[in-house]
């Protein structure tokens, strides 16, 4: 009979157990409820990409000098170089230059290594098209600047979280002048220069 | 005994009036009352879906449906449209005349359990003697076109959607049976509206929650698992059974089982609110109010007040059900079937009996705090 308690009584404890867990599981999901979405709406808005954003490539086609150290330096051998030796003035002559962006990693290798500066990463990285062959991108396109989401009249730019005053989580109707967190590099020259 | 605003009997009154005979004056009065159920039946569907996917969002931090009318409002109403202009398909070697009746006995009985829900004194289509009974009687219909569904579909998912959903709800039926039995022999009656009648002395301290907790408990996982809600939606449940016994359903005839799912949550939620939240009652008594305003209690506009406060308290308390199921279905993972079984015949079948016997005892010990 005892034994018989003793189990109810376990059994009553481990019900009650369960319950206060599922109390717990539902002040979880209700405070939930409490904390805002910082949601971007994608097309309508869109977040400003960050200085060190790697975005697609930007080439200039003029500043190359065909050595292929993007293609040495390219995980995958990925940019195509195609040049002819001008005989006349011993140099090489670009005829070809392009990347594939459907098979690109953005590692930003080819930037690093490329000695006259003629890659440099854009903020662009909405690369969307019906057919991924369009995704390999010539010369030309690659000479294209992306428009910058600051200047299109049809995108409210947010900042990232990095890049907002402390302690704001949500970008929206922060008011442009209020600076991010920490020390902007400006002024880290300037300390730099009265310590000198 | 202060019965508030009789709609039916002054309709009646002012009908026979104009030279029309009590019987006809009656049946005119009749389809009026249900079409107005139906219709706020259907309406309580689409705010529990909006009110589905904004919980949800929120729950999630999402923001959730936008764009389609002020705040996503009309995304119901698209939903529906969409169901309603979609292709009717019935699959090849599927059975058409069970497929068919499976949905429609899914919603009937869910709708016409609507009969016994009251919103007021006088607020209710009909004050059935056999109340609750009546609704459980007609909630057990429910699994078998369930069943029939899930069988005439001619598909493994659906035949094993189907029979969880009847294991499902006669296992739960039970208890949930047990839980009204212990409320009604409080009251007294199984009348709804007598049920509410005897809550709604002391205001909040009267409500039957503070004398039937574990009942309240019970009902409500019974409730759920009567509805398929998450915690035990596994009758539907998508990652082993694509859809259960929905599967090959599309167009109106799956819009019925979605209609027929939120209007039975909808409805539980009402019958908590009726069986154990008070109902109409407010949380202060309107005649108590009234006794500090100085007012007759039978005054015609404090009537109409009492009324839609009534309603208005009624819908509030359901809603707060529904706020809490939709809760709970971002905080509980959905049990397995047998532990959905070990609950309902190992927990809660012990645990409401026990309870039914602890109100007897108790009834017997102080007849006055425990109706007797």
């Amino acid at each position: 009979m005892l034994k018989f308690l003793k189990q109810v009584g376990d059994y009553a404890k481990e019900a009650v157990q369960a319950g206060q867990y599922i109390g717990q599981g539902l002040a979880v999901t209700f405070d939930h409820m409490r904390r805002r979405p910082i949601t971007v709406q994608y097309p309508y808005e869109k977040l400003i990409p960050s200085e060190r954003f790697r975005g697609r490539i930007h080439f200039e086609f003029d500043k190359c000098i065909a050595c292929e150290v993007c293609v040495r330096v390219c995980p995958i051998n990925l940019p195509v170089v195609d040049w002819t030796f001008d005989r006349a003035s011993k140099k090489k002559k670009l005829n070809h230059y392009s990347i594939d962006f459907g098979v690109c990693i953005f590692c930003g290798n080819c930037v690093e290594y490329c000695p006259t500066n003629c890659l440099s990463m854009t903020e662009e990285y909405d690369l969307c098209t019906y057919d991924r062959h369009q995704l390999n991108y010539d010369n030309v396109a690659l000479g294209r600047l992306p428009y910058k989401v600051v200047d299109d009249p049809m995108v409210t730019p947010l900042r990232e979280l990095v890049y907002l005053p402390k302690g704001v989580m949500d970008p929206h109707g922060v008011p442009a002048s209020s600076r991010r967190a920490g020390t902007i590099p400006a002024e880290l020259d300037e300390q730099e220069a009265a310590s000198n | 005994m202060d019965v508030g605003i009789d709609l039916e009997g002054s309709f009646i009154q002012s009908v026979t009036d104009l030279g029309v005979p009590a019987g006809a004056a009656k049946a005119i009065w009749m389809p009026l009352p249900m079409i107005l159920m139906l219709i706020g039946a259907t309406v309580g569907v689409l705010v529990t879906t909006w009110l589905e996917r904004k919980i949800s969002a929120a729950a999630q931090q999402r923001i959730g449906p936008e764009y389609m009318g002020p705040f996503g409002l009309l995304v119901p109403v698209a939903d529906g449209l969409k169901l309603v202009f979609k292709e009717d398909v019935v699959p090849a070697k599927a059975d058409p005349l069970l497929f068919t009746l499976g949905p429609i006995l899914v919603v009937i009985p869910v709708f016409l359990s609507y009969l016994i829900v009251p919103f007021g004194q006088n607020l209710a289509i009909a004050n059935v003697g056999t109340g609750v009974f009546l609704w459980i009687a007609l909630s057990s219909v429910q699994p078998i076109g369930l069943l029939m569904s899930g069988y005439a579909s001619n598909n493994k998912y659906s035949l094993l959607g189907g029979l969880r959903a009847a294991a499902q709800s006669i296992s739960y039926e039970i208890p949930l049976a047990l839980a009204v039995l212990a409320i009604a022999m409080m009251s007294n009656s199984l009348s709804t509206i007598d049920i509410v009648e005897q809550q709604s002395e002391y205001g909040l301290l009267g409500w039957n929650v503070w004398r039937q907790p574990i009942g309240f408990i019970i009902f409500w996982i019974a409730a759920l698992a009567e509805c398929e809600r998450l915690p035990f939606d596994l009758p539907e449940a998508e990652e082993e059974l694509v859809a259960g016994y929905q599967t090959e359903y599309a167009g109106m005839k799956f819009g019925l089982f979605y209609l027929g799912s939120y209007v039975n949550l909808v409805l539980s939620a009402l019958l908590v609110a009726v069986l154990y939240l008070g109902g109409w009652s407010l949380p202060i008594p309107i005649s108590m109010v009234a006794g500090w305003l100085g007012v007759s209690e039978t005054s015609p506009w404090l009537e109409i007040i009492d009324a839609s406060l009534g309603i208005t308290m009624t819908i509030l308390k359901a809603y707060f059900l529904v706020f809490l199921a939709i809760l709970l279905r971002w905080t509980v993972p959905r049990v397995r079937i047998d532990q959905l079984l070990d609950l309902g015949w190992k927990f809660l079948l012990p645990v409401a009996l026990v309870n039914l016997l602890l109100t007897a005892a108790l009834k017997l010990a102080f007849p006055i705090a425990f109706g007797g």
